[in-house]
């Protein structure tokens, strides 16, 4: 017994080690995020280095985060939520549990990129893009509304991640501009066309791989991939629909604040520093969305975009997104 | 007989509790968002899972069955060369983990998904279960019924059907029922070769809608189907345990010329089942090797090895209170908390996670996103495992040395603590190994329930296969199937016999 005991707390000890011990209620300073950990942690990491501060993060997908939070409600762990599009922040703010951000934080953003409450801003700016594989479409081949993936000539070739945040937050605009009766739809013939990914990275190394022909990603997984692997070895491209077209729909990553911690307000100012802002541009080719700091070169400019003009403020519906969604049998 | 040990009774007790909580918890759930639960099901899609789901579980449990016949088979009943060999060819797929199979195929071959990868990964990872319950049976096979067979004019084929299989078909049907709920419970191979059952569904129900009642209502319909399984289960268990000792004299089949072609045939099989997944997967690792993360494979390999000690003591010293219950002071109340248990042993893990989720947000958020709610997971999840294990050891210390002891004038507790602990120990300690390295393969639950910022190989593997990132994925693949499946493999009571069997052929 006395052999089992001193195993228990050698046991104990190491689990400790690993920096998973019993979380403090109190102690610690959780931030969910819905964004991929590759993307995201090295930035986290800079921050604690610089602050000293420990965050524990949680990744998973910004809807089941959201999700998440509704569940959890009053006692929810998390102190800020740090998700992929507007529609997940939208949809917990809805719900009554993101607090308002201070004027001096929303200040540092345009108006179409934050909340009309207040209580949620964009971190980061990021675009709807047409994903091919250079071998298996051809340039006279290309869509010129996403609407036209639904034809019969797409079965079975575009890659589709029905349970990514981003991918949710573009059915919402397509049903908000289009209407339901037509997103519901699209959904149906993604069902035959679709192939179905967990992630936007999946989709484009899948197009890479010429496992899929296609697929609807945001567009900086191509940059990143691009800058790795270098733009003239990769095997797939990216294309715009026409303009106004809803498959190029402009979002954000945006950050909320859910508990009264103090330092929530200091992490979200970091990720609005230019130091932060610059990591996006550089590391994850996003869209800064504070003055003074520059897109990529290579990128036009997120306001020329032939987005469709599109209330971010509307992306909060991500409910019926995913009874749309779940009703075309996708998820 | 002497009354239980009272901790014994108060562990007993409280583990028996938390093992109606997934359940219990499941259906007030469904309870509470009854219409909503009646939508869901009512969608045509849930149709649609059911039809992609049996016919899974049928195909996987014909398919091992036949495989796990054949290899038996010619290992046992031929003079196949080196037929030690073959058995652990056989049962060498017990030690990679279903979804780590997965991983290496894909990584192969990008078209791997769906119906057929999951059919086949499945098959491969299972068919070892009936090999080793047919080459069990067939090695205690009454020889003389075969003789008189053949001299009667039997063909050989007609032999194997009207005498021997008869003779073999309890254990075979016990081992493919097992094989059926491994396929129901099923998660992380089914959800990386996105194939669309019931577990996939429910994951991601779970994960894309805001009312989780889709996800409790489709867990229900799984729960449902593993009870018919169970169901059978029991109608067929009974038969299994009534062994003869091995028959000393075998009739073994001359393979003539198709010594070749059978020893070509087991040898694809155990290319299928673990060899080229294995070689896809360091192929892979030292692809990636410049750009491994060592630290984080170093990190991840501490944080499965912490969690899964910390669960095996769990599990151990809860398993043990009552198998001394059970086992040395059998009474009504300790049958029937063995029997609530025991209750838990084939819900799928997914469906633990999935109501520990909505309990612990819900009603215990002190514990919440906490290492104790997964250690909770665990204990509901692998108690079962380790009752099993346990209850041997203690059942085979001689009851004389108990007396002994007592007449000795030692007191009960001494002769506890001095005596049969003691004398079952190395059995015991075996028994909690076999617990640590279950826990490590484990990943649903894990998935669900790890505290914020743990991840462990299985958590860090899943998060790269989401984004195909093989390389990264590969190495944590790897050290799980040498620190966990291949321990596991030699640890394994059955495995060892069947060797030692077979070897003295």
């Amino acid at each position: 017994m006395k052999k089992l005991f001193a195993a228990a707390l050698a046991a104990v000890s190491v689990v400790g080690l690993a920096g998973c011990a019993p979380s403090d209620a109190d102690g610690d300073f959780v931030v969910y995020v819905g964004r991929s950990e590759t993307l995201i942690q090295p930035l986290i990491d800079q921050y604690i280095a610089e602050t000293g501060i420990q965050v524990q993060v949680r990744y998973a997908g910004s809807a089941e985060l959201a999700a998440q939070i509704l569940e959890e409600g009053n006692n929810s762990p998390a102190d800020v939520f740090f998700a992929q599009d507007a529609g997940a922040l939208g949809a917990v703010s809805k719900a009554g549990y993101l607090q308002k951000l201070d004027d001096d934080l929303l200040n540092l953003v345009a108006p179409e990129y934050r909340a009309a409450d207040g209580t949620w801003m964009g971190v980061s700016g990021r675009v709807r893009v047409f994903n091919y594989n250079t071998d298996k479409v051809a340039e006279s081949e290309l869509p010129s509304s996403v609407l036209d993936l639904a034809g019969p000539e797409w079965r079975g070739r575009v890659g589709i991640a029905p349970t990514n945040s981003s991918f949710q937050a573009f059915v919402t605009a397509l049903a908000k501009i289009e209407g339901e009766e037509v997103a519901s739809q699209w959904l149906s013939a993604m069902k035959e066309n679709g192939v179905i990914y967990e992630k936007n990275s999946a989709i484009l190394e899948a197009v890479e791989s010429g496992q899929v022909d296609a697929g609807l990603i945001n567009h900086y997984y191509w940059y990143v991939l691009g800058n790795e692997r270098g733009f003239e070895n990769l095997n797939s491209n990216i294309a715009a629909f026409e303009s106004q077209d809803v498959g190029n729909l402009r979002n954000v990553a945006g950050v909320g604040i859910v508990s009264q911690d103090s330092r929530a307000k200091a992490f979200v100012e970091f990720l609005l520093s230019a130091s932060a802002q610059n990591y996006f541009v550089n590391e994850t080719a996003e869209y800064p969305l504070i003055q003074g700091v520059e897109p990529l070169p290579g990128l036009t400019p997120l306001q020329d975009i032939p987005a469709p003009g599109f209330d971010l403020n509307d992306l909060e519906a991500l409910e019926e997104t995913l009874r749309l969604i779940r009703a075309a049998g996708l998820i | 007989m002497q009354k239980p040990p009272v901790l014994t009774v108060v562990l007993g007790v409280f583990a028996a509790l938390l093992a109606i909580v997934p359940l219990g918890y499941l259906v007030l759930r469904m309870a509470e968002g009854f219409d909503a639960a009646v939508t869901e099901l009512a969608r045509p899609r849930t149709l649609e899972l059911l039809t992609n789901t049996v016919v899974l579980v049928v195909s996987v449990s014909l398919t091992a069955l036949v495989v796990g016949v054949v290899q038996a088979w010619f290992v046992v009943r031929t003079n196949l060369n080196y037929p030690g060999f073959y058995a652990v060819v056989a049962t060498v797929p017990l030690a990679i983990p279903s979804y780590v199979l997965a991983l290496g195929y894909s990584s192969i071959f990008p078209w791997f998904q769906g119906f057929w990868a999951s059919w086949l990964i499945l098959s491969m990872a299972t068919a070892p279960y009936v090999f080793l319950a047919v080459s069990a049976a067939l090695l205690r096979v009454d020889i003389a019924a075969e003789e008189v067979g053949r001299s009667l004019g039997l063909s050989r084929l007609q032999v194997f059907f009207k005498i021997t299989w008869p003779q073999v078909r309890t254990g075979a049907t016990a081992a493919v029922l097992l094989v059926a709920l491994y396929v129901l419970s099923e998660f992380g191979a089914i959800a990386l070769l996105r194939f669309d059952t019931f577990t996939r569904a429910i994951y991601n129900a779970y994960r894309s809608s805001f009312d989780r009642t889709a996800a409790a209502s489709l867990a229900l319909v799984l729960v449902a189907l593993t009870l018919v399984i169970l169901l059978l289960e029991r109608r067929y268990r009974g038969d299994y345990l009534k062994q003869r000792p091995a028959n000393p004299r075998r009739l073994k089949q001359d393979l003539g010329k198709a010594q070749t072609p059978v020893t070509l045939l087991l040898a694809l099989f155990g290319l299928l089942g673990a060899g080229l997944p294995i070689a896809a997967l360091m192929n892979w690792t030292l692809i990636g090797s410049s750009t491994t993360d060592l630290g984080k494979l170093l990190s991840a390999t501490l944080t499965s090895v912490g969690i899964a000690a910390l669960a095996a003591i769990l599990v151990s010293v809860f398993a043990l209170a009552v198998s001394v219950w059970v086992v040395l002071h059998k009474n009504k109340l300790g049958s029937f908390i063995e029997g609530l248990i025991w209750s838990n042993h084939a819900l799928p893990a997914l469906v633990v996670g999935l109501a520990l989720v909505f309990f612990g947000a819900n009603i215990t958020p002190w514990i919440y996103q906490s290492i104790w709610l997964l250690m909770i997971a665990y204990l509901i999840l692998f108690l079962p495992n380790g009752l099993a294990a346990m209850s041997t050891p203690l059942a085979q210390v001689p009851k004389s040395l108990t007396e002994v002891s007592r007449s000795l004038g030692q007191s009960y507790r001494k002769t506890l603590t001095k005596v049969i602990l003691p004398i079952a120990s190395p059995g015991l300690i075996a028994a909690s190994a076999l617990v640590m390295l279950t826990v490590l393969k484990e990943l649903p639950a894990t998935l669900l329930l790890r505290p914020t910022g743990a991840e462990t190989l299985a958590t860090r593997m899943w998060s790269a296969t989401e984004e195909l990132a093989y390389a990264q994925a590969a190495p944590f693949a790897l050290v799980l199937v040498i620190i966990a499946g291949l321990p596991a493999l030699a640890l394994n009571a059955s495995v060892r016999k069947t060797y030692s069997e077979v070897n003295d052929a």
